[in-house]
């Protein structure tokens, strides 16, 4: 054995000794934090072998690019395009650019037409960059790509706020230009993830009372920038459950002021009139809401009211948030932390795929068993075929150390794997005894080989198919990997590099060994 | 030990129009097949939730088949029976159209159908729930025709800068496009519908197929030796390759069906009848217009 020609089998050796330890040792790849502990090697595995729940949702609004904000009170404008709507002022949102003074229009609402929001821009006194009026042609479908990050951070916040912490957002975008936001939540069921993203999570305490010309009138109490910490949901007095919070400086004033000058501190406290998750229509109320909707109300106790008339509040601003449900004040708690998201998910729109972990256990161990009954068959014709163990067993074995390679190396980017995957291996499995079949009746043919220039140049003639074959399957394949299909990606991606491994490392060092076996030195 | 010999075929005794008659024989069966898809039911091949949306629940209970319809206020597409000998749970697959709520008909499962077993946290009813809404479903249509579309057409550009003449590369296309219209037919024909993994299968034929006709090509137009004895030598190498790939695609399978990992088996089945078409058209077809381009008219001896 000459170190130096049989470099390629040496370089084999090296990157599957690596590969075992990043497979096996605990701890190798990334700092090992799972904590499971009782996994058997480092891969990590997707929703379809491990059990959780995968949701992809498109959001809901539409956007006008290039609007030219000049002269324009963005406050203002934002609420004269709400009425003008006729939706809540948190789904008409702003971004514009600083220096010149151009920005965008989003409208978070499914009930609005694109020719509504045209017509809306003209009248409020928008007009687009260079000075014209804005037509339907000018608002397109979909929001921008701040708000879909805006929403993923949110999500990410919430799922760790909400337990599931090693559940993750991102967006996916379709070969259509779609945009989704994908939520994955390993070892979840479905509902607790749907009731996340079903609600945006804009909660807000109301003042309600009794206006000037006889109508209720209603003002913002608390938001949650007028929070400082958050408490864990508990049983309540006026409500089923209750959120405990703690108001910042400004929000204490603000608390203090309007109920002040709102009458609650004096008649109004103690209003017989509230309960339940209903708006009051005579009384005082203080209502707490989640995207608008009423989830409680209650009265000032006059105990309470006592202590903010003598402007005493701030020193211990303490005060709950109502609802109820267990499972609403959670949602109350974990929006409050986490924040809303900019714009809601569109349910009808949505794709939802869940497995519980005992049906994925039995993919795992089953599709497990399948490939090595696969390899198995593999290995049982290729020696029919050749009948020398010397040929069909390093053949088998090169085969196999291309999917210890690939699994290495899906094990180091953390790529979660999935059965689409597993198909993928299977591809390369093919493709690789296809490859080692070219090799060995290319080398072996016309009798034997006895000298190395013979071996190389049969072995380059081998080589030419090869390549053109493995040029084909990435061709093949590229589309779907750049494209993002959801399962197929994965799959494409594992194959192309399983051809790239081969190709490179693996069936050139097939190559030497069979050489090593075959020419007399 | 009975060993695994390529069989030796005397091409001498047919002509040119014989050998190729019969893949294209069957190659027109298949868009008839195809095309008779189409005029009956609006698509070529019959598409499954992944492409049409709609909601598949896998339920385990000891609800009799046939009530499994009534715990469902939707209507129930297809249900059908998952045997898996590492479980004794009775499981279905049950499937619903694009117009139902996925939810609700989770909710519907655990309410009105039958546990397996005494203790329901042992086994739940519904393992696992996929909705896929009709938007992202024609979505996902268009990539997988878009995807299909772009690899044919890669492929083919690649063959035709390998060999650049004409004869030999539009040898190897056409074998490629029968290697993937047949199998699309049988699909149908056996009640096999398109789904996601179905076509990973199709893209995987697209590389896999052109392996055994490069490799034919290259012996016969590259390499020195006469048209058989080269079309010999490639064949050597060319069945035993696709005959393994078979083997283990045949037994993958047989494997993922019993224990019931739809995907799996389903690219398995795909992938034997395709390299089954390959065999034939590689040899038959590719091999028939390589011997024209080569030697002209032959008359059978």
């Amino acid at each position: 054995m000459n170190a130096r020609e049989n470099w390629r089998v040496i370089l084999l050796a090296i990157m599957l000794v690596s590969s075992g330890i990043v497979l096996f040792v605990p701890g190798v790849v990334g700092g090992g934090s799972d904590g499971g502990g009782n996994q058997m090697s480092n891969l990590q595995y997707g929703i379809q072998l491990d059990g959780g729940t995968r949701l992809r949702a498109p959001v809901v609004g539409m956007t006008a690019e290039d609007v030219d904000f000049a002269g324009q009170e963005q406050g203002q404008a934002r609420q004269a395009m709400a009425d003008n709507l006729s939706v809540p002022t948190r789904d008409i949102y702003f971004q514009v650019d600083r220096e010149t003074g151009v920005g965008t229009v989003e409208v978070f609402n499914k009930s609005v037409e694109q020719s509504e929001v045209a017509t809306a821009l003209n009248q409020v006194g928008f007009r687009t960059s260079d000075g014209g009026q804005f037509s339907e042609d000018d608002i397109r479908d979909g929001v921008t790509a701040a708000t879909r990050q805006q929403i993923v951070d949110t999500l990410d916040q919430k799922l760790a706020e909400s337990g599931l912490t090693a559940g993750s957002a991102r967006v996916a975008t379709t070969a259509q230009g779609q945009n989704y936001i994908v939520v994955e939540a390993p070892n979840q069921g479905a509902e607790e993830l749907e009731r996340l993203v079903s609600q945006r999570g804009s909660v807000e305490l109301v003042a309600r009372y009794p206006g000037d010309n006889g109508t209720m009138a209603e003002t913002t109490l608390v938001t949650r920038e007028g929070i400082d910490s958050i408490g864990s949901p508990e049983t309540g007095d006026s409500s089923p459950y209750q959120v405990p919070v703690v108001l910042n400086q400004e929000g204490a004033e603000r608390f203090t002021r309007v109920l002040n000058e709102n009458d609650f501190t004096t008649s109004g406290a103690g209003s017989t009139a509230c309960g339940g998750a209903e708006k009051n229509d005579r009384g005082y109320c203080l209502l707490t809401k989640v995207d608008g909707e009423v989830a409680s109300s209650h009265s000032l106790a006059p105990s309470f009211a006592d202590i903010i008339r003598a402007n005493e509040f701030s020193d211990d601003p303490r005060f709950v948030m109502g609802a109820q449900s267990r499972s609403e004040a959670e949602t109350i708690a974990v929006s409050l932390r986490a924040g809303s998201l900019r714009a809601p998910l569109d349910t009808d729109g949505r794709q939802v795929y869940t497995l519980e972990p005992a049906l994925a256990d039995r993919f795992k161990t089953n599709s497990l068993i399948t490939g090595i009954v696969a390899v198995l068959a593999v290995s049982g014709v290729v020696y029919l075929r050749y009948g020398e163990p010397r040929v069909a067993v390093p053949m088998v074995l090169t085969a196999l150390a291309e999917v210890v390679l690939l699994l290495a190396f899906v094990a180091v980017v953390r790529l979660p794997l999935d059965l689409s995957h597993i198909a993928g291996f299977i591809a390369v499995i093919g493709t690789g005894v296809d490859d080692l079949i070219i090799i060995a009746d290319e080398v072996l043919a016309e009798g034997d080989v006895n000298s190395a220039r013979v071996f190389q140049s049969r072995f380059r003639k081998a080589f030419w198919v090869i390549g053109a074959a493995a040029a084909t399957t990435i061709i093949a394949m590229s589309p779907l990997a750049v494209l993002s299909l959801g399962d197929l990606r994965g799959f494409a991606i594992v194959t192309i590099l399983g051809v790239l491994i081969g190709v490179l490392v693996t069936r050139p060092a097939y190559g030497d060994i069979l050489r090593s076996l075959s020419v007399d030195d | 030990m009975s060993k695994f010999e390529v069989p030796e075929v005397d091409y001498t005794r047919y002509s040119n129009r014989q050998l190729a008659a019969v893949p294209l024989a069957v190659l027109a069966v298949a868009l008839v097949v195809l095309a008779g898809w189409y005029v009956m039911f609006g698509t070529p091949v019959s598409l499954g939730t992944d492409f049409t949306g709609g909601t598949e629940l896998t339920v385990q209970t000891d609800t009799p088949r046939g009530e499994i319809d009534q715990a469902f206020e939707a209507e129930v597409l297809s249900t059908q029976q998952v045997r898996d000998p590492t479980s004794n749970n009775p499981t279905y697959v049950v499937t619903f159209g694009p117009e139902t709520n996925g939810s609700t008909l989770n909710q519907q499962a655990n309410n009105n159908l039958e546990p397996a077993c005494s203790n329901p946290e042992d086994c739940e009813i519904v393992l696992s729930r996929q909705t896929v809404s009709p938007a992202f479903a024609s979505g996902a249509q268009d990539t997988a025709i878009l995807g299909l579309f772009v690899a044919f057409a890669g492929m083919s550009l690649l063959a035709f800068g390998l060999f650049r003449t004409f004869v030999p590369s539009a040898a190897i296309v056409i074998s490629a496009f029968s290697d993937i219209v047949v199998p699309l037919a049988v699909m149908n024909l056996v009640g096999i519908e398109l789904s996601l993994g179905t076509v990973a299968a199709l893209l995987m034929l697209v590389g896999y197929s052109v392996d055994s006709d490069i490799l034919l090509n290259n012996h016969i137009l590259r390499r020195s030796g006469g048209f058989y004895e080269s079309t010999k030598r490639a064949m050597d190498t060319g069945v035993t390759m696709t005959v393994t790939s078979m083997s283990a695609m045949a037994v993958m399978a047989v494997t993922a069906t019993l224990f019931g990992i739809e995907l799996m088996a389903s690219i398995g089945l795909v992938l034997v009848l395709g390299l089954a078409t390959d065999l034939m058209n590689t040899y038959m077809l590719n091999l028939s217009l390589l011997r024209w381009y080569e030697l002209g008219e032959v008359t059978p001896e």
